[in-house]
């Protein structure tokens, strides 16, 4: 690929991909998430998108570094080739257990809505091809993707309508009714429901601007953070403490609240359509892994797309009980919190070893 | 390219050959519109439910299956015995249980099972039949097509009935969960061939208490800013005829809590807007000057607020809050609130309740 | 015709008379035997070519060999052309004629059977060329799979040279470029490449001509042959490429920069690049106004979407989510699906394939016999299929909405591809309900998001590549704010 075809992302392409890749079904489950601070989580995601667009800062850093290189490369080079390689293994197979915890927490959830008297096995699968053939596309087909689903997926929004109608607006008072220990409770189960924009430092070589990356990834995050606020104040609005806590996808009841004349349940129109955005999702986290997977073997091969989307039905696939399976994928996102505090870590090395790696 | 489509025309000729169950269509199921409750004992209750039957040919338009049991997927599963069709409760609409049950406080363990349900829609409307459920459903109405609806279409929101609190599952569950709601619920009653929904069942906890007579459960729902209230019927006359029939167009509520757990204190102003629609007595054919609708409008506050007043004494005395004036208090109360705090904020209440009422039209003649 | 008729009797009559005549001269045999014998290699050549007509005409330079294909060149045509002149003023015929340097038999044979006439001069030893080629053409006539109510009414023939002419009539400019090409190993078809200087994007231009000239198929009937060869992707149901046969949709899209290839013998021309989102606009729209054009816009474009999706809607209502449809259209398609013995999948799947035989046998039918056939298939079919309980009443109704839906866009080839789609739909839909519905939808969407026409981005406008192009979108905006080039056309800043 030559230097000039690399640059493919323009503006719109990163706000979305930003914006898109943070939106899956964390924003479903976002509220109950939070359920530890009850009514007074309205504000949790103000927070959250302050935290993210801190945490931001050293990743567009980092990466505008080395312009041409994502974070596998930059990892290498930091922290030398053998050290750098095993930490990119660890990354590679953590997007792996990732993107199967994101689907199969999708797919459980259809399962249990939409298709109930059927196994999910195929349905994974369907979804797992779409998937390779969304990454096929490469990376600027996932960010067009985003866009549209973006624009197809904003007008569900309206459908929070009659939660509005019914919910009472008193219930966000008083605002900080928490103690601190709720609070970091609720930032570590939370915050994952805005997990996404750390992708930034894969697909950073391909972004046109690079200087103003930064100022639009973070239009990105803040769309994501106000769709996410809106979420959490509507649910709060029309929820008792009690609901909030046990309804653990409170925007799918917050759908089942509304009807038009010709369709009496929205909730499922709207599950199922999730999909897209779930794919978004995982596309965007599998197109980085298959780079990883590249990088790794210091070659490219059409191949590794396939290789890892296999691994990612046989994690979902498992045949271990689902607690355990359950375990692996709440800890795949832990380890996430881990990568997006990572670039902090490597811009420190960089200053440290910036004149030893400038010369080599 | 070439492969992702061959894959693909693979896994959709594979789903063919996979084994799954057949899917039952449309005509083959049964869809519950109706379920009704009825109390037996601590353990065992009645379920009956209510399909509506499309055939032209048959001769009822309802099906109807009681069973006795004491969960209701089990129920479910025994009515399936019987039927000829898969019972499914994807299209449920109303729930009855009767007041017997209600009373005994096993309402919510049901409800949120059907909460839970995904299946089951969020808008399937609560009712609470005086005598018997299952008698309600069984019971012949000549001149209505079908029980389902009929049923169905009395406990919609309509402005005649405006005091229906027309309480849905997801409400029930709200006002059960709540720390500063207690449910109410509407109740039906067979009389001569009909149904009529009279009172309004109020709640402590999970049990019922009281019925509520309907203009009573219309304050509640005025307090609690309902806009489209129904025409109220007044009868101001002390000895004299003085009745009058208010056709509310606006309503608002404010309320302001003096923030003491103390000694609680809320002031509740209500403003009304109506139409003079119809009067009878005294001031009759002198009503078109305006200092005489000015005299009228002070009768109508002074008498809705002495109203608003006993109703809110009797509320006072159960400890309990179907309208959630406890939530004045919780919204600046720092820390955990719970249902006690509800209750003793309700006990110790004081309430200055203000009405005022403003009639901007009498009609078109002068 | 009379007089035609008349002038070429006599004519003839002269040429016999000459021929006669040369017999009784007598050129040297040395320059005879070569003669005879070059002539009876193209003679060889043209063998079995019945077509080819060999005429010895004496004249004021000695005998002439005319060779002419009789089916390529009129009568009237070669009378005026060339044996007029040449019993007459024959110094005219060295003006008009082109001199053949290369005396290849196979050259000169190519020339004839492209319909030029062949001047021998046995004297000298000359060969001329004369272009004579007057093959029959159809005459303009009205369009009848593009009519439009509003705007001009000729459409494209099957002749090159006329259509070349159709538009150069309306776009009167230098800047108008035609380059043309042969393709085709054995038809060796004229394709022209149209397009307007100094508007059209160089890098569009460059990578069309490198296809073409890589293109090796051997023949071509019309221009959708070649239309399918040198598409981005030819594996996708969808066209990348517009296919129009109306002059002024042409030279509109002409003026925004865009490429037409024209094919002999093809009444249609492409047009590339385009987007999707164009496959949904008609010419017409320019000629109606704003209001009405965004609304019919609007309507082509959503009818695209509801006709795959009101039938694979049934199925997955019927099957697998029974709680989205209110109560009582419930009750009425449990009523009506009682007696239907099939599940819901095969039942939409039996009756969409009663349509497709209706509208193919239709389409297939002489004019009069396929009135008939609408009758039979609409009423008959219908009426008696569900009185015999074989489908339900509504969905009848919902494929014959879904059927109209399909013949919405104004081109046929989208109306296809819907058709084809909406098979993909249902069956997802009969396997996983709205679910497989809406994986269906986003391979749709991502399908159509890799999609390129002429390597660029077929979703173009709906994402947008420049923010002008939302002006000319699902709604046309007043023709005022109508000027700037679309985004596809432009060329990229250097």
């Amino acid at each position: 690929m030559s230097p000039k075809n690399l640059k493919v992302l323009g503006v719109y392409h990163v706000i979305f991909l930003v914006q898109n890749t943070m939106v899956g079904t964390g924003l479903l489950s976002a509220p109950q998430r939070l359920s530890v601070l009850g009514y007074s989580q309205v504000l949790m995601p103000i927070y959250f998108g302050i935290i993210a667009t801190i945490t931001l800062w050293p990743m567009v850093w980092i990466c505008s570094q080395y312009k041409g290189d994502n974070l596998f490369r930059i990892n290498e080079l930091l922290l030398g080739k053998w050290m750098g390689k095993g930490i990119n293994v660890l990354i590679v197979l953590h997007f792996t257990l990732l993107i199967a915890a994101i689907i199969s927490n999708y797919m459980n959830l259809i399962q249990s809505t939409a298709l109930p008297e059927q196994t999910t096995t195929v349905t994974i699968l369907l979804v797992l091809l779409l998937l390779t053939y969304i990454v096929n596309g490469g990376i600027k087909t996932i960010a067009r993707f985003c866009t549209l689903a973006f624009c197809l997926a904003i007008p569900m929004v309206y459908f929070l309508r009659w939660g509005i109608e019914k919910g009472d607006l008193s219930h966000i008072f008083p605002l900080f009714n928490f103690t601190s220990q709720e609070f970091f409770k609720a930032m570590q189960q939370g915050y994952l429901s805005i997990l996404g924009y750390e992708l930034i430092m894969f697909y950073f070589p391909y972004i046109i601007d690079q200087k103003k990356a930064f100022k639009h990834a973070m239009i990105g995050i803040w769309i994501t953070i106000s769709l996410v606020f809106i979420t959490t104040v509507v649910s709060v609005m029309y929820y008792s403490e009690w609901q909030l806590e046990h309804v653990e996808f409170s925007v799918l009841h917050l759908f089942k609240a509304g009807e038009f004349s010709f369709v009496e349940r929205i909730d499922i129109m709207g599950i199922t359509f999730w999909v897209s955005l779930i794919l978004t999702t995982a596309a965007a986290y599998l197109w980085s892994a298959r780079k990883g997977l590249d990088s790794i073997r210091s070659k490219k091969n059409k191949y590794h797309v396939y290789f890892i989307t296999a691994a990612i039905f046989g994690v979902i696939m498992l045949p271990v009980n689902r607690e355990f399976q359950q375990k692996l994928f709440d800890a795949s996102i832990y380890i996430e919190y881990i990568v997006i505090l990572w670039p902090i870590f490597l811009c420190l090395i960089h200053l440290v070893r910036k004149k030893q790696v400038k010369s080599k | 390219m070439k492969k992702s489509i061959i894959l693909f025309v693979l896994t959709i000729l594979l789903t063919g050959c996979s084994d799954k169950e057949l899917k039952v269509p449309l005509e083959d199921i049964g869809m519950v519109s109706t379920l009704s409750f009825d109390y037996i004992d601590e353990e065992m209750m009645k379920l009956t439910v209510a399909i509506p039957q499309f055939s032209p040919e048959a001769k009822e338009n309802t099906q109807l299956f009681s069973v006795t049991t004491d969960m209701i997927s089990k129920g479910i599963v025994e009515i399936e015995m019987q039927s000829d069709k898969k019972i499914v409760l994807n299209q449920l609409r109303v729930v009855l249980f009767n007041e017997e049950f209600a009373k005994h406080g096993r309402m919510r363990k049901l409800i949120r099972h059907l909460y839970r349900d995904s299946s089951v829609g969020n808008k399937v409307l609560i009712a609470i039949v005086k005598e018997n459920g299952e008698e309600v459903l069984k019971a012949d109405y000549p001149d209505k097509p079908n029980v389902n609806l009929y049923i169905n279409d009395l406990l919609q929101p309509s402005i005649n009935t405006a005091f229906n609190p027309n309480t849905n599952i997801h409400d029930f569950i709200y006002t059960q969960t709540s720390t500063v709601h207690d449910s109410i619920v509407p109740i039906v009653d067979k009389k001569n061939g009909i149904i009529k929904i009279e009172e309004v069942a109020v709640f402590k906890g999970k049990e019922m208490i009281e019925s509520i007579p309907h203009d009573e459960a219309l304050i509640i729902q005025a307090l609690q800013g309902r806009k489209n209230l129904a025409p109220l019927a007044l009868d101001l006359g002390d000895g004299e005829e003085d009745k009058l029939v208010l056709d509310l167009i606006s309503n608002k509520v404010k309320m302001k809590s003096n923030k003491n757990m103390e000694a609680p204190k809320l002031s509740i102003t209500l403003k009304m807007e109506g139409t003079l629609v119809d009067y009878v007595g005294y001031r009759g054919g002198e009503l078109e000057s305006l200092e005489k609708i000015t005299k009228l409008e002070e009768d109508i506050d002074k008498h809705t607020s002495k109203q608003v007043e006993e109703f809110l004494d009797k509320l006072k005395e159960l400890e309990v809050d179907p309208i959630g004036l406890a939530e004045e208090f919780r919204k600046h109360y720092h820390g955990k609130w719970d249902k006690e705090k509800t209750n003793d904020i309700i006990s110790k209440l004081q309430v200055d309740v203000k009405v005022e009422t403003s009639i901007i039209s009498t009609g078109n003649l002068k | 015709m009379k007089i035609g008729r008349l002038v070429r009797a006599t004519l003839s009559g002269t040429s016999q008379k000459k021929t006669t005549k040369i017999e009784h001269e007598e050129p040297t045999n040395e320059l005879k035997d070569q003669v005879t014998e070059r002539l009876e290699n193209i003679r060889k050549q043209t063998s079995e070519i019945d077509d080819i007509m060999f005429k010895k005409i004496a004249t004021d330079e000695g005998v002439v060999t005319v060779i002419y294909s009789n089916s390529l060149v009129e009568k009237m045509t070669i009378q005026t052309m060339v044996f007029i002149p040449l019993t007459n003023y024959i110094h005219q015929i060295h003006q008009v004629s082109d001199s053949i340097e290369d005396t290849d038999i196979q050259e000169i044979t190519k020339k004839v059977i492209t319909g030029q006439t062949i001047l021998f001069f046995h004297k000298t030893f000359q060969l001329l060329s004369i272009d004579t080629y007057s093959a029959p053409t159809r005459s303009i006539t009205n369009t009848e799979v593009e009519s439009t109510v509003i705007g001009p009414q000729d459409a494209f023939t099957e002749s090159l040279e006329t259509n070349i002419s159709l538009v150069k009539r309306r776009i009167k400019s230098p800047m108008l470029k035609n380059e043309t090409f042969t393709i085709g190993t054995e038809t060796d078809t004229k394709i022209s490449v149209v397009y307007m200087d100094g508007i059209v994007n160089k890098d569009n231009l460059e990578v069309l001509k490198e296809r073409i000239e890589k293109l090796d198929h051997p023949a071509y009937t019309d221009v959708t042959i070649l239309k399918q060869l040198i598409e981005d992707n030819p594996l996708s149901p969808f066209p990348q490429y517009y296919l129009t046969v109306r002059p002024d949709t042409v030279s509109g899209y002409l003026h925004d920069g865009r490429i037409v290839v024209f094919m002999e013998n093809s009444s249609a021309v492409m047009i590339c690049p385009v987007t999707f989102l164009e496959m949904f606009m008609s010419v017409e729209d320019y000629y109606n106004r704003w209001t009405t054009a965004s609304l019919l816009r609007m309507l082509r474009f959503f009818g695209f979407f509801l006709t795959i999706t009101i039938t694979p809607l049934y199925v997955s209502a019927l099957t697998f989510h029974p709680e989205i449809l209110p109560y009582e259209l419930l009750l009425n398609l449990q009523e009506s699906r009682a007696k239907v013995p099939f599940p819901p999948l095969f039942e939409v799947l039996f009756i969409e394939l009663i349509i497709e035989v209706l509208r193919e046998a239709g389409s297939r039918m002489p004019a009069k016999v396929g009135q008939t056939i609408g009758i039979v298939g609409g009423i008959v079919i219908g009426t008696a299929a569900v009185e015999a309980g074989l489908i339900s009443n509504i969905l009848v109704v919902l494929v014959a909405t879904s059927a109209l839906l399909s013949f919405l866009p104004p081109i046929f080839l989208v109306s296809n591809t819907s058709r084809f789609v909406r098979y993909i739909f249902i069956i997802s839909a009969g396997l996983f309900g709205l679910f497989g519905q809406m994986i269906a939808f986003t391979w749709l969407m991502v399908h159509l998001l890799r999609i390129d026409s002429l390597g660029k981005p077929y979703m173009s406008p709906v994402i947008p590549r420049k923010a002008t192009d939302l002006l000319n979108g699902i709604i046309r905006f007043p023709t005022k704010y109508l000027t700037k080039k679309s985004g596809i056309s432009k060329s990229p800043k250097k």
